[in-house]
C-alpha cells in the first residue's frame, strides 16, 4: 500500500480546518479555458455557495473536486490529500468521505429506488441486509417519501428524483457533500423541503458545496460564496463581503437586478 | 483553395481515419487489460452477474433458435444440389453438419448475438455514461469496471458459448427435417452419417470460436459504451461503431482460430 492510500483510509480533519481546497484549477476544451485558475477553500462544517450563470463551469468544477475529471492545471485537496495525484483505486477510498448529488439525478435506471439507495451500503459490505433495508426505509421517511422503494426512477417526478438522489448520496453519512443544483426545476414547496434537508445536514456538521440559482434559498445556508462566469472568478468571500461588493456584475447577480 | 491543399484532402481524411482506428484499438486494448486485471482474482458483483446472465441468455434464446433452424435448413438445401447429382444421400448429414458446426453456426450466431446483445450493451452502458450514472457509481466509491463491465463481459462469453451449442443443435434438427421433407432423406440416415463422420473436434472448433467471439463482442461493446460522449447522438454513433467493429473482429478471429487449429 502506498503512503497515499494509507492516508486516504484514515480520515482526519486538517489542522487549519480546510477540508476542500482548490488551487489554480484550470480546464481547457479546444484551447478555450472553461475554468481559469479557480481557487476556493471550504472549512469544516461550513457551506460554500457556488453561483454563476449557466455554462460558467460550476458543474465541471465540482466534478474536478470529486476526481471525476482531471484538471489541466492546478490542484485539489480533500483533507490535505491531493486528489489530482491519486490513482483511481486511491480515489475510490477517498470518495468514501464524499457524497455528490448530481444536477440531472444520475439515478441508476435499471434499479428501483430501494436498490439505488441500498447500493452504496451493499458495496461497503459492512451491514446486514436487514439493517440496510431498515436504513433505506428510514432515510426515505426523512425526505417525506416513505414506501417508494419498489418504484423505478422513471416513475418518479423531478422533485422525487432529486430527493432520492440526495438520499443515495448521503446514506453513508459522508462528512463532505456536494449538491449540484439540488432544487433546479422544482416547485417552491419542494424546494423549501430540500433546503430544509440541506440545513439539517449542515446542522449535523457536514461540510458542503452547493450550486444553486435559487439565491434566496441558499442565502441563509452558505457561509462563503464563489461567483464564477466563463470559468473566471468574479467574487470570492463571505456573505457580508458579497453584500457590500460594488462590482456591478456581482451586485446585479447577487441582488437579482436586471443589467 | 490551392491545388496542393485540395490534393491533400484525401490524405488528411485517410490520416484522420487511421488515427481514429488507432485510438479505438488502443481503447479496446485498455478495456481488455482492465477486464483481465479483474479476472484474477475475480472481482465481480454476484447479483449483477446473475441479472446479466438472465438478460443476455434468456432474451437472445428465441432469435438463436430461429437462426439455428434456418442455418441448418439452408445448409441441407445447398448440399442437396450435389447429393442429388451424385446420389450421395449417405453423406448429407456429414456435409451439412461439418460446415455448420465448424463455420456457419458460430459465425451466424455470433453476428446475431452481436446485433442483439452487443448493440444493447453498448447502448445501455453508453446511456449510463451520458446520463452520469457511471460518474455516480464512481462518486459512490464503486468501480464501474468491476460493477458494470465484468458481469456483462462474463455473461456475454458464457452465453455466446452456450448459444452456439444450442444453435448447433437446432441447426441439426432443422437440417434433418429439411432433408426429410425436401430431399426425402430419412432423418435416421441423416443422423447416422453425422454421428459416423463428424468428430468431436468439429464441434469443439465451433465452441472455441464461440468463446473468442464472446470475448470480442464483450470487450468491443463495453469499450464503445464506456467511451461515449455527446449525449443521445453519441450513443447512437457508438452502437453503430460497436456493431461494425465487433463484426470485423468476428471475421478476423474466425480466420485466426481456424488457421491456428487446423
Ligand atoms: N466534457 C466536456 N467537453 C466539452 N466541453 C465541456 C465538457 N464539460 C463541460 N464543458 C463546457 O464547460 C462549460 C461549463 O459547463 P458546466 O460546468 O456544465 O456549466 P454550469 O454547471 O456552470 O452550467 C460549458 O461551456 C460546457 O460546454
Ligand atoms: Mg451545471
Amino acid at each position: 500500500m502506498s503512503a497515499a492510500s494509507k492516508q486516504v483510509t484514515h480520515v482526519e480533519v486538517p489542522r487549519d480546518g480546510v477540508r476542500i481546497r482548490c488551487q489554480g484549477v484550470s480546464k481547457y476544451y479546444r484551447r478555450t479555458a472553461v475554468l481559469d485558475a479557480v481557487d476556493l477553500e471550504v472549512r469544516d462544517g461550513t457551506m460554500l455557495g457556488l453561483i454563476g450563470p449557466g455554462a460558467a463551469g460550476k458543474s465541471l468544477l465540482v466534478k474536478i473536486i470529486c476526481g471525476l475529471v482531471a484538471p489541466d492545471e492546478g490542484h485539489v485537496f480533500i483533507d490535505d490529500i491531493d486528489v489530482t495525484r491519486l490513482r483511481e483505486r486511491e480515489l475510490q477510498a477517498l470518495r468514501m468521505r464524499l457524497g455528490m448529488v448530481f444536477q440531472n439525478y444520475a439515478l441508476f435506471d435499471f434499479m428501483n429506488v430501494g436498490e439505488n439507495i441500498a447500493l452504496p451500503l451493499r458495496m461497503e459490505g459492512r451491514s446486514s441486509e436487514t439493517s440496510i433495508r431498515n436504513r433505506v426505509a428510514e432515510v426515505l421517511e426523512q425526505v417525506a417519501l416513505p414506501g417508494i422503494q419498489d418504484k423505478m426512477p422513471r416513475e418518479l417526478s423531478g422533485g422525487m428524483k432529486k430527493r432520492v438522489s440526495f438520499v443515495r448520496a448521503v446514506v453513508r453519512r459522508p462528512p463532505i457533500v456536494i449538491y449540484d443544483d439540488p432544487t433546479g426545476g422544482l416547485d417552491p414547496v419542494t424546494s423549501a423541503k430540500i433546503f430544509r434537508l440541506l440545513s439539517d445536514m449542515k446542522a449535523q456538521g457536514t461540510t458542503s458545496i452547493t450550486i444553486s440559482h435559487d439565491l434566496d434559498g441558499i442565502r441563509p445556508l452558505c457561509d462563503q460564496w464563489l461567483l464564477i462566469e466563463h470559468g473566471k472568478t468574479l467574487f470570492s468571500g463571505d456573505t457580508s463581503a458579497i453584500d457590500q461588493c460594488e462590482t456591478p456584475y456581482v451586485r446585479q447577480f447577487w441582488r437579482g437586478e436586471p443589467a | 483553395m490551392r491545388l496542393t491543399s485540395v490534393l491533400s484532402v484525401p490524405f488528411a481524411m485517410v490520416g484522420r481515419r487511421t488515427l481514429d482506428i488507432a485510438t479505438e484499438m488502443g481503447g479496446m486494448t485498455l478495456m481488455a487489460g482492465a477486464i483481465l486485471r479483474r479476472l484474477f482474482p475475480p472481482r465481480v458483483d454476484g447479483a449483477e452477474l446473475m441479472r446479466n446472465l438472465y438478460n443476455v441468455g434468456v432474451k437472445s434464446f428465441p432469435i438463436i433458435l430461429v437462426t439455428g433452424v434456418f442455418v441448418g435448413a439452408i445448409m441441407v438445401i445447398q448440399a442437396g444440389l450435389y447429393v442429388e447429382k451424385y446420389e450421395a444421400t449417405g453423406f448429407i448429414g456429414w456435409g451439412a453438419g461439418f460446415a455448420t458446426l465448424r463455420e456457419v453456426s458460430p459465425i451466424m450466431i455470433a453476428l446475431m448475438f452481436n446485433g442483439r446483445v452487443g448493440a444493447k450493451n453498448t447502448a445501455e452502458i453508453g446511456t449510463m455514461k451520458v446520463t452520469e450514472q457511471v460518474d455516480a457509481l464512481r462518486t459512490l466509491a464503486i468501480d464501474p469496471v468491476s460493477y458494470l463491465i465484468m458481469p456483462r463481459f462474463i455473461a456475454m462469453v458464457v452465453m455466446m458459448t452456450l448459444l452456439v451449442v444450442v444453435g448447433d443443435a437446432t441447426a441439426l434438427i432443422g437440417g434433418a427435417f429439411t432433408s426429410q421433407f425436401l430431399l426425402g432423406v430419412d432423418v435416421q440416415l441423416f443422423f447416422r452419417s453425422f454421428v459416423d463422420l463428424i468428430h468431436l473436434e468439429d464441434f469443439l472448433l465451433g465452441v472455441y470460436k464461440a468463446i473468442t467471439f464472446g470475448i470480442a463482442v464483450g470487450v468491443v461493446s463495453c469499450h464503445f459504451g464506456i467511451t461515449v460522449t455527446g449525449g443521445a447522438v453519441g450513443v447512437g454513433r457508438a452502437v453503430n461503431d460497436s456493431v461494425v467493429a465487433s463484426a470485423i473482429w468476428i471475421f478476423v478471429l474466425n480466420y485466426v482460430v481456424t488457421t491456428l487449429i487446423i
